[in-house]
């Protein structure tokens, strides 16, 4: 029984502490609340994908709002940028089982090392979103549809190698443009994103002019991966890659 | 709301356009026909710098996917794609969606230009 009314009064005082902190405007006293209680109070009214909820002050974030950066739209343009590579490796699948024949042989391999390098990529810059208080939708419906980049289906007349081609390269450079968004937003004020958006837009650009080099025969310096998906750039991003 | 100085009108030319940062915000400026128009630099659809795009007829061009929206109505004019189709139709209707230019009053006077946020 003493327990009971122990663990009661307690929970009283949470509860009147929690109110006294959400509502400070309404208690004269309220410059004397608790700071550990007004910690719990925020995270109470977090992020509700997030159990522990929000730190009241990232300086890491502090640091960037003082920089100029607008956090809200970055996390905006990563969460895009990330849907379309993860978009991006679905469908680059789909394309890659279609590279058939003589012709689909020769660049299905090529076809493989920017399906996985393009997985890595959402793989690296993913955590930097969650660091940015920003999360993936919950829903992978609405992660699709938010995606920076269109879908890249694969063409009705796939058995013509080019017209995969076409595809491929137009995903590439919408990728390009997509992260160079990220880059101008974030060079000189934000070092942590603008590294791993620079470091994706190197394999980008490369995978861009390896497609080039494809349809059009302009020369261009590549060669081969040591491995498949090796991503030079940002191999050793993020704490999702494995490889 | 009241309105700011953001720069000499002979900066902004006819048939261009240049951003400005206004209390954080970005605004792109620009001028038309003679008319000058003032909207936010981030394209409704997926938040690209409005000022890498184009001017074209009474649009703005966004760089990224190239939707079209008039700088003076800020309504979605067109969804030009650079991809097999004319327009973006075979993308599912949700990553169509997109909503309209946020538009700010802009004024000149005195050789000067200011808009109101």
């Amino acid at each position: 029984m003493i327990y009971h009314s122990i663990a009661l009064f307690v929970l009283f005082r949470i509860i009147y502490a929690i109110n006294k902190n959400l509502n400070p405007e309404k208690n004269s006293t309220s410059k004397e609340a608790n700071p550990f209680m007004r910690y719990i109070a925020l995270a109470y009214m977090s992020n509700p994908q997030s159990p522990k909820g929000a730190v009241p002050n990232v300086v890491a974030l502090e640091v960037l709002r003082k920089n100029g950066i607008d956090i809200d739209k970055l996390i905006k343009l990563i969460t895009a940028g990330v849907g379309a590579e993860f978009t991006t490796y679905y469908y680059y699948t789909i394309l890659r089982m279609h590279c058939t024949g003589l012709e689909g042989e020769g660049i299905k391999e090529i076809v493989e090392d920017a399906r996985i390098e393009d997985r890595n990529h959402f793989e690296a810059m993913v955590p930097r979103l969650y660091e940015l208080g920003g999360a993936l939708p919950r829903d992978i419906r609405k992660f699709a549809d938010q995606a920076g980049c269109p879908d890249a289906y694969l063409p009705d007349n796939w058995e013509d190698i080019n017209s995969i081609l076409k595809v491929l390269l137009e995903a590439e450079q919408c990728a390009i443009r997509s992260w160079g968004e990220v880059c101008d937003m974030t060079t000189g004020k934000d070092p942590r994103t603008y590294d791993i958006a620079q470091r994706i837009m190197q394999e980008e650009v490369e995978h861009e002019a390896w497609f080039i080099e494809l349809l059009s025969k302009r020369p261009s310096g590549h060669f081969r991966r040591k491995f498949v998906g090796q991503s030079p750039h940002t191999g050793d991003q993020g704490s999702l890659i494995h490889l | 709301m009241s309105y700011r100085p953001v720069c000499k009108s002979d900066e902004i030319r006819e048939k261009s356009m240049k951003m400005f940062k206004v209390d954080h915000t970005e605004v792109l400026v620009g001028r038309l026909n003679g008319r000058l128009f003032a909207c936010n630099n981030s394209c409704p659809h997926r938040g690209a710098s409005l000022v890498k795009g184009e001017l074209k007829g009474d649009n703005v061009v966004c760089w990224m996917h190239g939707y079209e929206y008039n700088v003076f109505t800020g309504k979605l004019e067109n969804m030009k794609s650079w991809k097999k189709e004319n327009t973006w139709m075979e993308q599912s209707s949700e990553w169509r969606r997109s909503g309209d230019l946020t538009l700010y009053p802009i004024m000149e006077k005195e050789g000067n230009v200011y808009v109101c946020l």
